[in-house]
């Protein structure tokens, strides 16, 4: 690591603060922290983090709400860590512009992967002309998809769908996000044909489709690209 | 023409119809008789006369039958007593004889009359009594207060053509009234205020009782021993009610005894749901101020033993381990108590969308990565599977809870199945494993809260499998255990579940 990053925390208990900062600090993470909603908009304004770990039951502001603001002009992640485990919570956040969330309790290790999958997304050049994940490497300047060396042959639709989760690799992207993006608005609901085409996308890039390691699937929320 | 006017013409018809027939028939009767009009034989013409007016008994009122009487003694008299064709009876016996003939006319016919309306009353009483011997029987066998409602409802259109409204009441002595359809007025529907009164006084009313008459329904209370069920309304036709008091009391009370009988009933239930929630509370405590002490003992104890200097670095390794350890095991037991409370709660919201069972599988035996570890996992999902349409989170967690279970009961190195199938519209899941099975006693307990087998090494609250059943209870499905043949449970989960929709899909675009 280059330069000590600086994370901004924003929890009202004690105990996750604490931890979070000897955890992150072991990892080489500079931590401050806010114990309100509205701290939390003045420290994100003051030490322009590079990541902000917010929680959503804050004190005085719904976490959701202080989300939504953040994301009028703060560009860089935000990862969500919440007692709140529901999928209708998840996908409402990741809705609001959060690029991850992990709910508590957690293990160290995953928040730290997550924190870093998601800085290095946001810091990686949106236009890089070749995405390679392991075995498979995704050549944008040509549309040609490789495995092994080998080109695989895929439909327009696969293609697109491939490129879309590896553009925004390790970012989960909820089922609605994918159906917008690859059918349009009219197919919000028709998630079979997500379904479909993921299973003949892993048939052709996974080693072992049953054992996807590249095409995860994020339980009732969505899909996450690699990890 | 319409209805209206030709009613009334036609019930004087009906009316005056038996004495027309009276005079035919009599009348007929004579002329043929005419023949036989000499000397000898008037007296055989008496005999036919009196015969035909004792038929005419058996099939008229007594107004007809009066009327025939009359009739064929002044026939006799006029044609066929000396001298004929006058109202003159010369010799004295004759005029005796005529006397005689009107007395047993009429007695004959007034006799055999009563006799036909006894016996009308007789069949009638006996079909009442049919009537409540079959109501008896019919409600002795039913259960529920819906049950015998419906049964009663039925008695009362197969005995009596009518059709009958039964209103329980809430439980507080406040009748659940049905709603007023304001559109549809004309029609015959209880009226919430004499239900009320009937219910509220006890008594009847409406149609044919004196109270409240002008209606078009009879009202009638339903009180049983101990407490008023309800009341009951229904249309009839009056031959059937009126002076029949006693009938329709017994005929009411054998229903509001039913309807009593149930009533107390579920309310035993309610109580006795309660006292079980009690027990629920009370076994919850026993299980959490054991369950959680343990694991809160364990980080407790290695963290403060970490705390001490003199602690070897081999020591500290294991201790927060242990730590660990213990945070996962409260972690797991967390879970479970809060899933058992949503399911318990209903308050679980099903997302149903459609599933690849192949991610299902993985997901499942993904997350318990490490506790599968020592088996040997086999996935059998046909190839031409189709999606299903469940709850993917729900049903992750169904899988998750009956693989924990194999895990911690089969030997390691043995085969964990998991096989998905989709027959008549239904997904099948079976999960199943190489271990000593279950007790056959345990097995049809298995599903309940806080059942654990005897001697079972696993600790844990016994809410593993219920919540499996809970959660695909919310799917609509079943779960099933047995033994396997060749040893190990096998758990057999079937969910309803429709072919997607995939009309406008093109795999090849």
């Amino acid at each position: 690591m280059t330069e000590t990053k600086t994370l901004l925390i924003v929890d009202d208990e004690i105990q996750i603060r604490r931890l979070l900062e000897i955890s992150l600090s072991t990892y080489g993470y500079n931590t401050v922290f806010a114990t309100s909603g509205k701290e939390g908009l003045v420290a994100a304004a003051t030490h322009s983090p590079a990541l902000i770990i917010l929680d959503l039951g804050l004190p005085d502001i719904d976490g959701m709400t202080l989300l939504k603001k953040l994301r009028e002009w703060y560009a860089k992640p935000v990862i969500v860590l919440s007692v709140r485990s529901s999928e209708e919570d998840i996908i409402n956040a990741l809705d609001n512009g959060a690029n991850d969330y992990l709910t508590k309790p957690f293990r160290s290790g995953e928040l730290v992967a997550r924190i870093r999958a998601a800085i290095r997304l946001s810091e990686e050049k949106k236009d890089t002309p070749l995405i390679e994940f392991g075995s498979v490497a995704i050549d944008i300047l040509n549309h040609v998809v490789r495995k092994n060396g080998e080109i695989v042959k895929l439909t327009s639709t696969e293609y697109s769908l491939l490129t879309l989760l590896a553009k925004n690799s390790g970012r989960v992207l909820t089922h609605q996000f994918i159906l917008k993006e690859i059918w349009g608005y009219g197919y919000l609901e028709q998630t079979q044909y997500l379904r479909v085409f993921v299973a003949q996308l892993r048939k052709k890039i996974e080693d072992d489709p049953a054992r996807p390691v590249l095409l995860i699937t994020e339980s009732g929320i969505g899909y996450r690209f690699g990890s | 023409m319409t209805g209206k006017e030709t009613s009334p013409l036609e019930g004087i018809f009906r009316h005056i119809y038996p004495y027309l027939l009276v005079v035919l028939i009599i009348g007929l009767t004579t002329l043929a008789c005419i023949p036989l009009s000499n000397l000898q034989s008037y007296h055989i013409v008496s005999f036919i006369l009196l015969f035909v007016v004792a038929i005419l008994a058996v099939f008229l009122g007594i107004g007809p039958v009066l009327l025939a009487s009359t009739m064929s003694a002044i026939a006799w008299n006029y044609f066929f007593i000396p001298p004929f064709h006058t109202f003159h009876i010369a010799k004295t016996e004759d005029r005796l004889m005529f006397i005689s003939f009107f007395i047993i006319a009429l007695l004959n016919g007034i006799l055999t009359n009563r006799i036909r309306r006894q016996e009308r009353l007789v069949r009638a009483r006996e079909d009442e009594t049919n009537a409540l011997f079959q109501l008896t029987g019919e409600l002795s066998k039913t259960r529920g207060i819906d049950g015998v409602m419906k049964v009663a409802g039925e008695d009362f259109r197969k005995h009596f053509g009518a059709e009958a409204w039964f209103i329980i009441q809430d439980g507080n002595n406040n009748l659940l009234l049905p709603s007023v359809d304001t559109d549809n007025l004309a029609t015959d529907k209880p009226d919430p205020e004499i239900l009320n009164w009937v219910f509220s006084n006890r008594k009847k009313a409406g149609r044919y009782t004196g109270t409240m008459s002008e209606t078009t329904l009879t009202y009638y209370p339903l009180t049983g021993a101990r407490i008023s069920p309800g009341a009951v309304a229904f249309k009839i036709d009056e031959h059937r009610f009126r002076n029949k008091d006693i009938f329709w009391d017994t005929y009411c009370t054998h229903i509001a005894n039913a309807l009593e009988r149930e009533f107390l009933g579920e309310m035993g239930i309610k109580a006795r749901v309660l006292d079980e929630s009690d027990r629920f509370y009370g076994t919850l405590f026993n299980l959490i101020s054991h369950e959680f002490r343990i694991p809160i003992a364990a980080i407790m104890g290695a963290s403060d033993t970490l705390m001490l200097a003199e602690t070897s670095e081999k020591n500290r390794e294991e201790l927060y381990g242990e730590i660990f350890k213990a945070s996962a095991r409260l972690n797991q037991l967390t879970e479970n108590l809060l899933n058992m409370s949503r399911i318990e709660s209903g308050r679980i919201s099903l997302r149903l969308d459609w599933h690849d069972v192949n991610d299902l599988f993985h997901r499942a035996t993904q997350s318990l990565k490490q506790e599968l570890e020592p088996f040997r996992l086999l996935i059998v999902v046909p190839d031409d599977m189709p999606l299903v349409r469940i709850d993917f989170a729900l049903m992750e967690h169904v899988l998750i809870n009956l693989l924990l279970n194999s895990s911690q009961h089969a030997r390691p190195g043995t085969t964990l199945k998991l096989e998905a199938s989709y027959r008549r519209n239904n997904l099948i899941l079976n999960i199943s494993d190489n271990g000593p099975g279950f007790p056959p006693e345990a097995l049809p307990r298995l599903f309940d809260k806080f059942f654990r087998v005897e001697g079972s090494l696993a600790g844990g609250l016994g809410l593993g499998l219920s919540i499996v059943k809970g959660l695909v209870d919310v799917h609509k499905g079943t779960v099933a255990v047995r033994n396997n043949d060749n040893g190990g449970a096998q758990f057999t989960i079937t969910i309803p579940s429709k072919l997607p929709d995939m009309n406008h899909l093109n795999l090849t675009e």
